[in-house]
């Protein structure tokens, strides 16, 4: 019995799409239930489920919180998982919690009764108001988690796959919200589970506003492209949708939000010898990136001459924490202007990692590589006319100059002045790309390789 | 299916009546020409009133008909309780005035208080007699010296506020055209001479008065001399006259300043205010035309969002064109925003930046943006005013330079001077437009009523239905959002009446996700056709418009009503 809900969980599970096994052979390695959060009477009854896969070997333990009933309600048959034998209350039947009202009330209950039940707990920076009443909603569109609107202004972004130790988008959205920074929508709680077995505890989901009138800037700036290729001939500055002014007061957001991190949380100096071991971990990077793209193989020792550059280059470096993992999709237009979200990092890089110093120069080479993408994603790279590219390039590099000059009247600090680390950071992000897109996408590789063919010409 | 509310009443005794209204502004000289001078007139308008009934405005703004010199537009006033010869007198007034009120239309008339005429009998008394009666209704000075720091409004013309009088041997100040003289309000027999002047007014019966230029009334040393403790002082004066005698009545406040220092003009917010009842909304338009041009609807939603509240009997006038020039600098002194930059990098728009120009001129003669223009006019917060001849989409004239251009005759009908006076066409004032595109053969009032899918009859139900949701006028205001910038979506909800108003910016087709979730289990009906759209549920609300396309949903509160 066991073995067959297992198996229907796993069925369950891998068509997610933050399922992050995809591809791989998995198999159910164990369950951690943590205890009901809901009393014998309640129906559904709820708990938080901790579900180890091992795909591939690779141990990955997600959280699945879980609603039982006793029989089948209705309209919630795609958030079915199975039927489950439980040992006290006999055979139940349980769904996907996060796709059921009554389940997801018990599951943020605690914000307001400070309610301890359940092997959870909810902390808050604040008092905070959750209305149970209106039914929340699930946003679509998210990979890794699963996002529902509480009421009118709080979003509840519930972690799907889960390490011990702090989440580094709490982390960071604490110290953030702390200060007041207005780069990002404030952290007001969020739910950890207790220590298991005395051992380790997980973050498990945060509470922060949800930005009701916010629109995303990746799709945004897309607009913005699509916009300038419905016209024929005119130049990126002369039609309507232009983007310069919003990428200026983008980069102007970045730059603050670079200041606050650097506020908040802790700072240090990259010398000559730090500069050399970056250099040493992206020529490594690289040769990686060229065994499985050999499209970069021609480019190579040209790229690799810019980290030579790096590693001989007799300067300091201000490293602090930063975004990680910045792009346009990490982006929010909103009535009062720009805000940066998900501060994970890589979600595909080890913890440490993700919460490792580094100079912000890499997130504005994210940013610029973005601008890029934007460009290009609307038309496919292998059908794209000379005209086309001629003018997908002016929009780019106008927006990316705009991105640059608010980052710059910002900061008071050009991140155009450090050339060769720029350069450095792009050139690892765009070989990235291109293996990735080598991999996932083939046609759209041509969009990092220009890039690639444009870094290794400077 | 019923509508839920009744449209408004135009006898009714609400004092809060100009929040639901829908304004008019009417150039008399313009409108027509009941004499055959070649210059519209009071009895011409009277002519009109049927055809303004039938459009269903419920109040017509005129500006000013006063005896003047002519050299700033009627603004330059030299007399303030008479009539212009040319327009008619004061009897015409009287017959205008009686059978709008006996068709349900209110009237307000401008009154410029600032300054006056230097033909004006004051000046001339002033200038020759200083020691005389008006000898201090004037701003005089031995010196230019005072009052460094007030900007000069009219760089192009005016070199200094301070213009030598060579008869009275002194300067005298002023804050427009060195013509117009501007009035000393530290003189309390100016105070009585202006209260005389609206009282004479109040007492034929008009419905109240925009008052012009009302920031400048008094000069202070080492202030800018815009928005003083003083000038509000007397605004309170104003207020309190017209209260006691003749309640009911408004004022309509010309503050062109930013929405943050604009409030003040409302007065007392715990009182409900006590200085004017209404004041422009002056950033919102060039904001659309913005929003629009960049697709985006951010331009609009942060100037509404930068908007603070006001006291509760105010309301905000809005507006997408008038008879003034529109300069962006006098928006944008106080922003700190990037309205301005956005304009200067766009040479198309700033081809346009006095935005001198009529509406459809300005949309290129589109109507799908022009119905896209005024559904926002008529729908986001504030009571619209229409300027004449926009609802038929008529054009401008820009030989005639920027003042006179958007001033032309309206046109009636395709026959001789577009239907506006029976002058030999050379006697008219101004030429009526005969271009083409917008010239009187082809857009004119008898084509549009001759076909029921034009502008007009599409402007006139709006109309009706903005009546009919006193939401519109006096709902709160929710920006919605939505997953697609270039659509902009709002609701407007007061008691039981709900609209949700969905606009789609781009010139392509848009789909849009709305959370409405408040809202579930309704069934948005669309006010223009009256056809029900599926249910709310429990997912994100999708939408699709069409290129400029917009929606006016009722949304009933009870489900069970609206189905079958």
């Amino acid at each position: 019995m066991t073995a067959e809900f297992e198996a229907q969980l796993l069925h369950y599970m891998s068509d997610q799409r933050w399922f992050a096994g995809k591809g791989g052979v998995s198999s159910i390695g164990g369950i951690v239930r943590l205890p009901w959060l809901t009393t014998a009477e309640d129906e559904p009854r709820v708990r938080v489920e901790l579900v180890t896969v091992i795909t591939d070997d690779v141990p990955q333990v997600y959280q699945v919180p879980m609603a039982y009933y006793d029989t089948e309600p209705e309209r919630m048959g795609h958030a079915l998982i199975g039927t489950y034998d439980d040992p006290k209350h006999g055979r139940l039947v349980a769904y996907d919690a996060l796709h059921d009202r009554i389940a997801i009330g018990t599951l943020v209950r605690g914000f307001v009764e400070n309610d301890r039940s359940g092997g959870i707990t909810h902390s808050v920076l604040g008092p905070v108001q959750v209305d149970t009443d209106m039914p929340s909603v699930m946003l679509t569109g998210e990979q890794s988690n699963t996002s529902l609107v509480l009421g009118e202004d709080l979003l509840l972004k519930v972690f799907r796959t889960v390490v011990p130790g702090r989440n580094p988008d709490i982390e960071v959205h604490e110290a953030l919200t702390r200060l007041d920074s207005s780069a990002i929508a404030a952290l007001r709680g969020w739910v950890a589970t207790k220590p298991i077995d005395d051992g380790d505890s997980y973050d498990l989901a945060m509470l922060q506003d949800f930005l009701r009138s916010a629109s995303d800037g990746w799709e945004y700036a897309r607009a913005s492209v699509r916009d300038l290729l419905m016209e024929a001939d005119l130049h990126a500055d002369e039609v309507g949708g232009d983007f310069a002014a919003e990428a200026e007061r983008l980069g102007a957001t970045v730059a603050a939000l670079h200041d606050d991190l650097a506020a908040a949380l802790e700072t240090d100096t990259w010398k000559a010898r730090n500069l050399a071991r970056l250099a040493d971990r992206l020529r490594s990077r690289l040769t990686q990136a060229v065994a499985a793209a050999p499209e970069l193989a021609p480019y190579a020792d040209s790229l690799a001459s810019a980290y030579d550059a790096l590693a001989t280059l007799d300067t300091t470096v201000g490293v602090q924490r930063i975004h990680g993992d910045l792009h346009l999709g990490q982006t929010l237009r909103t009535i009062g202007g720009w805000v940066i979200i998900d501060f994970e990092g890589e979600p595909a890089k080890p913890l440490a990692e993700r919460r490792a110093l580094d100079s912000p120069i890499r997130d504005v080479a994210g940013m610029l590589r973005s601008f890029d993408y934007a460009a290009s994603s609307m038309v496919i790279p292998t059908e794209m006319s000379p005209q086309e590219h001629h003018r997908i390039d002016e929009w780019a590099e106008r927006n990316r100059a705009a991105f640059l000059d608010g980052y710059a009247a910002t900061r008071g600090d050009d991140p155009r002045d450090h050339a060769v680390l720029l350069r450095a950071y792009e050139i690892d992000k765009a070989a990235y790309e291109v293996v990735y897109e080598k991999r996932n996408r083939p046609t759209w590789m041509g969009i990092p390789l220009s890039a690639i063919e444009r870094l290794a010409g400077t | 299916m019923s509508e839920i509310a009744q449209p408004i009443s135009h006898e009714s005794d609400d004092p809060n009546w100009f929040k639901r209204a829908v304004f008019y502004e009417v150039l008399i000289r313009s409108f027509k020409d009941s004499s055959g001078d070649g210059v519209g007139d009071l009895r011409g308008l009277a002519e009109r009133l049927d055809y303004l009934a039938w459009l269903g405005v419920d109040c017509l703004w005129l500006p000013p008909f006063f005896p003047s010199p002519l050299r700033d537009g009627g603004y330059d006033v030299s007399d303030y309780t008479d009539v212009a010869e040319d327009i008619g007198t004061i009897d015409d007034f009287k017959a205008f005035l009686d059978a709008a009120h006996s068709r349900g239309i209110r009237v307000i008339i401008d009154f410029v208080m600032n300054h006056t005429s230097d033909q004006h009998p004051w000046f001339q008394s002033s200038r020759t007699d200083p020691d005389g009666p008006y000898g201090d209704f004037y701003v005089w000075s031995d010196t230019d010296d005072l009052y460094q720091d007030a900007r000069i409004i009219f760089v192009d013309t005016e070199a200094s506020n301070w213009t030598w009088d060579p008869v009275r041997g002194e300067y005298f100040w002023h804050r427009f055209y060195s013509h117009q003289p501007d009035l000393n309000f530290d003189n309390p027999a100016v105070h009585e001479a202006m209260l005389d002047a609206l009282a004479f007014w109040l007492d034929l019966g008009v419905d109240g008065f925009r008052l012009d230029a009302v920031p400048y009334l008094f000069e202070r040393e080492g202030t800018n001399g815009e928005n003083l403790p003083e000038t509000h002082e007397f605004l309170r004066k104003v207020r309190k006259f017209v209260d006691d005698g003749w309640p009911g009545r408004v004022l309509l406040a010309e503050a062109n300043q930013w929405p943050a220092d604009v409030v003040d003009y409302y007065g007392d917010f715990d009182t409900g205010g006590d200085e004017c009842h209404m004041c422009f909304h002056f950033p919102v338009m060039p904001r659309i035309f913005m929003a629009v041009r960049r697709e985006s609807r951010y331009p609009i939603s942060e100037i509404l969002s930068q908007t603070p509240d006001i006291p509760k009997n105010c309301h905000w006038g809005i507006f997408l064109r008038n008879h003034d020039e529109l300069t962006l600098e006098m928006v944008t002194d106080e922003d700190r925003d990037y309205m301005w930059a956005e304009y200067a990098k766009d040479p198309r728009m700033k081809a346009n930046i006095g935005i001198r120009r009529r509406l459809a001129p300005l949309l290129d003669n589109d109507v799908d943006q022009m119905e896209l223009f005024t559904a926002l006019l008529l729908s986001l917060p504030g009571s619209p005013v229409l300027y004449y001849g926009d609802e038929i989409g008529m054009g401008d004239n820009i030989w005639l330079g920027d003042r006179d251009g958007v001033r032309t005759p309206m046109q009636w009908t395709p026959d001789r001077n577009a239907g506006f006076s029976s002058a030999t066409p050379g006697r008219l004032t101004l030429p009526v437009i005969m271009d083409p595109v917008f010239g009187y053969q082809a857009v004119n009032v008898e084509a549009d009523l001759a076909n029921t899918s034009s502008l007009l009859h599409w402007t006139r139900r709006m109309i009706q239905i903005r009546q009919q949701h006193p939401a519109l006028g006096l709902g709160t205001f929710t920006d919605i959002g939505g997953s697609n910038p270039a659509v902009l979506s709002f609701l407007r909800e007061f008691g039981d009446d709900a609209m949700l108003c969905v606009n789609n910016l781009s010139r392509f087709a848009q789909p849009v996700e709305l959370d409405l979730r408040s809202f579930e289990g309704v069934r948005p009906i669309e006010t223009l056709g009256g056809v029900e759209f599926p249910a709310i549920g429990e997912l994100p609300y999708l939408l699709t418009l069409g290129g400029y396309g917009f929606y006016w949903f009722r949304l009933p509160k009870n489900p069970e009503a609206s189905g079958p």
